[in-house]
């Protein structure tokens, strides 16, 4: 198995892809803050002050990380999406899956490999992007002439901090391992990808209609991915309109507890994995 | 060829620890296609063995299902005396297969092909990877992208990738494919040297020619069923042609067809092709002589494993 996982870091690293994802990722960082900065040093007539004191808080220290958490959770989830995918999916669309399979001690090793390396790259992914939130913080901070005060680090801080990215990193699982199954189920990358981040950006859509339509509709939301999810991300404490990463306020929308969304979004996760494993176990790989 | 293996003599009985595989009633079924059906194979340490069949005669699926790749129906596939089905990773340590085409990671260099592969299985140092390029003719351009690599070049990456783990079966599905004479040459020449290594190769090729140089034993599968297994020899004198002389082949050509022992005559340059059985040629020639018809020329003439494999297959397409 470590050998295994050895193998897919070395792919995986060897990668442009993997680079590029890496990339993007910090690119958008870069450039929200910099809108962000941009917006702070406007006075926005309709909300006016109060927005422009939510910004101004939102690119100040103390909100740093959870700001860069919070956006992880939304764009993170696209590119962890296409990295799995693509190295689960990938390997039927270059056919060197029966290479791998004839290499590989189980079937059960091999994806399990492709996981672990796949969950691997996500942390230090999320790990980079925690980092360069963090340092354009600084950046907009020096820009904005705000103070550099660092009283906000204490031990309580640390720890809801490394919670949260903990629960982030919780939070992109069920669309990852979503977009896995559907490599597996379509013997390629593309499956894999357009339904992972199709849903991811779909389903926001569909639950706001199901909420807006009323009665036991509005409920079923509540077992979907997407309220979860930000019933999970909420937990950063970001200022009000920012609360929901890039979804940007709950807009009055009662979401479900942070135990029910942890229990629903760990029943999807298991179900798409195992759903996975058992179709790779039983399928020929033929041509 | 550089060395070229001769068949093992029928009477030298074989050690049942130098059968690397063997299947019993191998079969498979996709929905309600028969692809293959209780296919009976062994294939021994030293040996070449060349597994022909029409395009769909299910050689890759018996190919797959060698590999566990594929599920058998039924059946059992033993491979260094382990059966498959409980021992899978055992065997295939010991296995070095290319499917259909080589098969690597675009991406990667051909040697960062290969360390992916070497760190997947273990304990393959890279001394060893350069020597399996070297072997190959590939090291000095191992560092070169594998989507930049000609046809040939990614053959011959296929078969290093084969050898990583030095394996004691190597299976090898159109090795020569895209390769230039030279390259071809090579490779066929590789191959018995492989064999002679006390390792058994199980070669599935569109070149019949290519098979007959190289192969000591050949099995010939059509829809899934085996119709021919022997070693190359006997398979080419079952094959064997009389070619006659006479001086009235329209009278001679009568005489031979109303043989019940004669499959066919057919005039060509002047002389008659008889398909006989083998050693039938004084037969041949006490026939014409009893109808006064005297032959000035008689010699046996091989078939070639083509045209056996044309006759067994009824005219399908190899593959």
């Amino acid at each position: 198995m470590v050998r295994l996982i050895g193998a897919e870091l070395f792919k995986l690293r060897k990668r442009l892809m993997t680079r590029v994802l890496l990339y993007v990722l910090i690119g958008i960082l870069i450039i929200l803050y910099l809108l962000l900065l941009a917006v702070s040093n406007v006075v926005i007539p309709a909300h006016g002050a109060q927005v422009l004191g939510e910004i101004q808080n939102l690119l100040g220290l103390p909100m740093a990380i959870p700001f860069a958490l919070s956006i992880l959770s939304s764009f993170g989830a696209v590119m962890a999406v296409i990295l799995l995918a693509s190295s689960m999916g990938n390997e039927y669309n270059w056919r060197t899956i029966r290479t791998v399979l004839i290499c590989s001690e189980s079937r059960f090793k091999l994806l399990g490999a492709k996981l672990i390396s796949a969950g691997i790259l996500i942390f230090f992914g999320l790990l980079i992007g925690v980092v360069a939130g963090f340092i354009m913080s600084l950046i907009t901070t020096a820009i904005g002439g705000y103070a550099f005060n660092f009283d906000f680090v204490t031990g309580n801080y640390i720890w809801d901090q490394f919670l949260q990215f903990w629960r982030t990193f919780f939070v992109l699982m069920p669309y990852v391992l979503l977009g896995f199954l559907f490599s597996i189920v379509g013997r390629s990358a593309m499956p894999g990808i357009s339904l992972g981040i199709g849903i991811f950006f779909l389903e926001s859509i569909i639950t706001t209609f199901m909420v807006l339509a009323g009665g036991w509709i509005a409920n079923i939301p509540d077992y979907l991915l997407y309220f979860n999810v930000r019933s999970i991300t909420s937990m950063a404490s970001l200022p009000g309109e920012f609360n929901a990463g890039m979804a940007f306020g709950n807009g009055g929308i009662q979401l479900p507890s942070p135990t029910h969304a942890f229990i629903t979004l760990a029943i999807y996760g298991v179900a798409f994995l195992v759903l996975a494993f058992y179709l790779f176990r039983k399928r020929d790989v033929t041509a | 060829m550089a060395q070229q293996t001769t068949s093992k003599p029928q009477s030298t009985p074989i050690k049942e620890t130098d059968i690397i595989l063997r299947t019993t009633g191998l079969t498979k079924h996709f929905g309600k296609l028969e692809a293959v059906k209780n296919l009976n194979l062994e294939l021994h340490r030293g040996e070449v063995f060349g597994f022909l069949g029409p395009n769909g005669a299910g050689k890759s699926t018996t190919v797959g299902m060698i590999l566990g790749l594929i599920a058998p129906t039924a059946g059992k596939i033993e491979v260094f005396g382990l059966e498959l089905s409980k021992h899978r990773w055992q065997i295939l340590r010991r296995v070095g297969a290319i499917i259909e085409e080589p098969a690597f990671y675009p991406y990667l260099s051909g040697w960062d092909n290969l360390e992916a592969l070497a760190r997947a299985l273990g304990g393959i140092t890279r001394t060893k990877i350069t020597e399996v390029l070297e072997r190959v003719n590939l090291l000095d351009r191992a560092q070169d992208r594998y989507d930049h690599y000609s046809m040939g070049m990614k053959q011959r990456l296929g078969i290093a990738s084969t050898l990583l783990r030095d394996p004691e079966l190597i299976i090898l599905d159109e090795p020569t494919s895209g390769l230039d004479p030279a390259g071809t040459k090579e490779v066929r020449d590789l191959i018995p040297q492989l064999a002679h290594e006390s390792r058994a190769v199980f070669l599935c090729s569109h070149l019949l020619h290519e098979v007959e140089l190289v192969c000591d034993r050949v099995a010939i599968i059509k829809q899934g069923v085996m119709i021919a297994n022997a070693p190359v020899q006997e398979l080419l004198t079952q094959g064997q042609l009389i070619q006659i002389k006479v001086d009235d082949a329209v009278q001679a050509s009568a005489i031979l067809k109303n043989l019940p022992w004669i499959k066919s005559v057919k005039a060509e340059n002047g002389y008659l092709i008889i398909d006989a059985p083998p050693n039938s040629a004084s037969q041949v020639n006490k026939a014409l002589a009893e109808h006064n018809i005297f032959v000035s020329e008689l010699t046996s003439r091989n078939a070639s494993l083509e045209s056996v494999f044309l006759q067994l297959t009824g005219g399908d397409s190899g593959g």
